[in-house]
């Protein structure tokens, strides 16, 4: 079972903003998340097209009284599912409730649409606020770039999975991110959350009136409504992966790095190195500079930000690894993965 | 399962506690989020966004856009009527069943000239037809054909003082309490093209579950903003006055007074 494993070493992974960004990100995603499900309860029925007439919903989440025997459904093109305690009708300390999801997956836990309009509209602007402060910046610094999934990366897709599997010995990943981590995270990016915001505007009266193509773009304001929340479920599916791979990756070493920026690398040392430190181009520095306080405090992050960064490439290129120069301490440097037990 | 492999228990236990920590937490966050949720200065930071959306959009509104009108195919089998049943005093249920003879639209508050309109002065004035499409808070949405007198005809006759900035509808339905319905839009609102005051839903004179003698048609607002039953018609210059003070039935109980979203 032992392979073999190069010293454990220090990186600075994931810079000041890029840790602000993540954990506001992660907050704003429950919220909304939960939020959307307690909107969703106002109407539990969704639909194709623009109007929603009367039984021609394709999914529904319901409750029936049978014998006086309250029963939760969920139904998904005529076929119904029982899901009585779960969804459409939950279990109380008196008695049964009707409501599509329960109240432990709601914001608010009690019925309250107007409350939870208020947190999602809320947590909407904080969301895609943050997201610009995240993309803004990283693209700045180069940050990006290291993820995007290429064609070249879709052909690594089936060695990283055998890697996972234990099939294979030797990971494909070149440079700091592997293929399927650049595919979900590009995915993310540039599909589910431009789409998601859309359908989401798709449903604004005041927005239709201003931009027509808007809900014409999803077939329709009720199929927006629908793509908006299967959409959801899809960030649901990519945050259910990613803490499955922080649980199962070294837990407390992803955590520290996602805190603190520093990461103990343990994978082996790549063929090719990885593209060079792009350093933040002159140009957008100087835009940055003459603009507002906030982007002030941006040029300041980066200074301090990149610095650490530029010595853990090296660290990667060069034999020798020499990211203590960047003021770790050298217990730190003696730091095995975590999260992985050793007998 | 009789492995004494260390790996096994560290794990299990590991798992235990994350199922554990999931389940205090999931209680613990959903009671904070109950109580965050009923707090006023929580409440007035969310509703900062309400105020955001209100400004963006009204940068947009310069242009004057026309909601999207649709054909007479995509016109709804039925059109769902919501909130408050239809006003079921006699002096409603009588004029109801003699096509409304009585009933008039007053016009009052800050404007040069207080009037009074019959159904058969509006039905006299210039009318338009739209097919659009009625969206619900609650999340569903139905398409149908209005025809009605603009909003900025009668403006224009009752000619608002300077100082008025929001037009109030007073309506004659009730809720269970016995409350009247009462909402409130901006002069911007009011003079957009497909602002209309509506005597007709498909063809046919207006049903009192719709709204009968008459509603607003306000299409780039959600549907409660969308006042039926229409008495009076009030210019002011400030909501303050207006029901619990925000000038909307259920602004006053917590949704938003800006639904354009």
């Amino acid at each position: 079972m032992e392979t073999a494993r190069e010293p454990a070493k220090l990186v600075y992974r994931h810079n000041r903003v890029t840790r602000l960004t993540h954990w506001v990100d992660a907050l704003a995603l429950m919220i909304l998340f939960m939020s959307g499900l307690q909107i969703f309860n106002a109407h539990p029925h969704l639909y194709w097209g623009n109007a929603s007439a009367p039984d021609t919903a394709f999914f529904s989440i319901g409750a029936a009284n049978e014998d006086g025997d309250l029963r939760g459904y969920l139904e998904f093109y005529g076929r119904q599912i029982d899901t009585t305690g779960y969804l459409g009708v939950q279990h109380g300390p008196l008695a049964p409730s009707t409501r599509a999801f329960p109240s432990w997956l709601t914001i608010p836990g009690y019925y309250s649409l107007a409350g939870a309009r208020r947190w999602h509209f809320f947590f909407g602007w904080l969301f895609v606020l943050n997201g610009l402060l995240y993309v803004v910046f990283n693209l700045a610094v180069g940050h990006l770039r290291k993820f995007f999934f290429t064609l070249d990366d879709a052909k690594k897709i089936p060695a990283m999975i055998g890697y996972y599997l234990r099939l294979r010995k030797e990971s494909p990943q070149n440079g700091e991110y592997n293929p399927l981590q650049k595919m979900a995270y590009t995915t993310v990016f540039v599909t589910l959350t431009p789409l998601a915001l859309l359908s989401g505007l798709a449903m604004s009266p005041q927005l239709n009136v201003e931009f027509n193509w808007l809900p014409a773009m999803f077939g329709g304001r009720q199929s927006a409504r629908s793509i908006h929340f299967i959409l959801a479920f899809g960030f649901l599916f990519f945050v259910f992966c990613h803490v499955f791979m922080v649980l199962t990756q070294g837990f407390f070493n992803n955590m520290r790095s996602m805190t603190t920026g520093w990461y103990t690398e343990t994978l082996l040392l790549p063929k090719d190195p990885p593209p060079a430190a792009r350093e933040i181009r002159p140009d957008i520095a100087k835009a940055l500079k003459s603009e507002s306080p906030p982007a002030q405090e941006i040029i300041e992050l980066v200074s301090v930000a990149d610095i650490p960064v530029d010595h853990a490439r090296k660290a990667s290129t060069e034999v020798l690894p020499e990211a203590d120069s960047a003021g770790s301490t050298s217990t730190e440097q003696e730091e095995r993965k975590d999260g992985e037990p050793r007998s | 399962m009789a492995s004494q492999d260390p790996k096994l228990t560290r794990r299990k236990l590991l798992l235990g506690t994350l199922h554990g920590a999931a389940v205090v937490a999931l209680s613990g966050c959903g009671k904070l989020f109950d109580s965050l949720s009923q707090n006023d200065t929580m409440n007035s930071i969310l509703e900062s966004a309400e105020h955001v959306n209100r400004r963006v959009h009204r940068l947009l509104s310069w242009r004057n856009k026309l909601a999207q009108e649709f054909s007479e195919k995509d016109i709804s089998p039925v059109f769902r009527a919501n909130g408050n049943p239809p006003p079921v005093t006699t002096e409603y249920v009588e004029d109801a069943a003699k096509q409304f003879v009585s009933w008039r639209l007053e016009i009052s508050g800050l404007v040069q000239k207080p009037i009074f309109f019959s159904l058969a002065d509006l039905k006299s004035m210039p009318a338009r037809t739209q097919i659009t499409r009625h969206d619900c808070v609650e999340g569903w949405s139905v398409i149908g054909k209005w025809k009605g007198v603009r909003l900025e005809e009668l403006i224009d006759r009752a000619r608002p003082r300077s100082e008025a900035k929001y037009v109030v509808f007073h309506c004659m339905d009730t809720d269970g309490d016995g409350k009247h319905y009462y909402e409130s839009i901006d002069l911007i609102d009011a003079v957009h093209p497909q602002t209309i005051l509506a005597y007709e839903l498909n063809d046919r004179a207006l049903p009192v579950d719709n709204g009968a003698p008459l509603r607003l048609r306000v299409e780039n607002q959600l549907g409660y903003k969308h006042a039926k039953y229409i008495r009076a018609i009030e210019f002011v210059a400030g909501l303050e006055t207006i029901g619990g003070g925000k000038g909307s039935y259920w602004a006053d109980q917590g949704y938003e007074w800006y639904a354009g979203i």
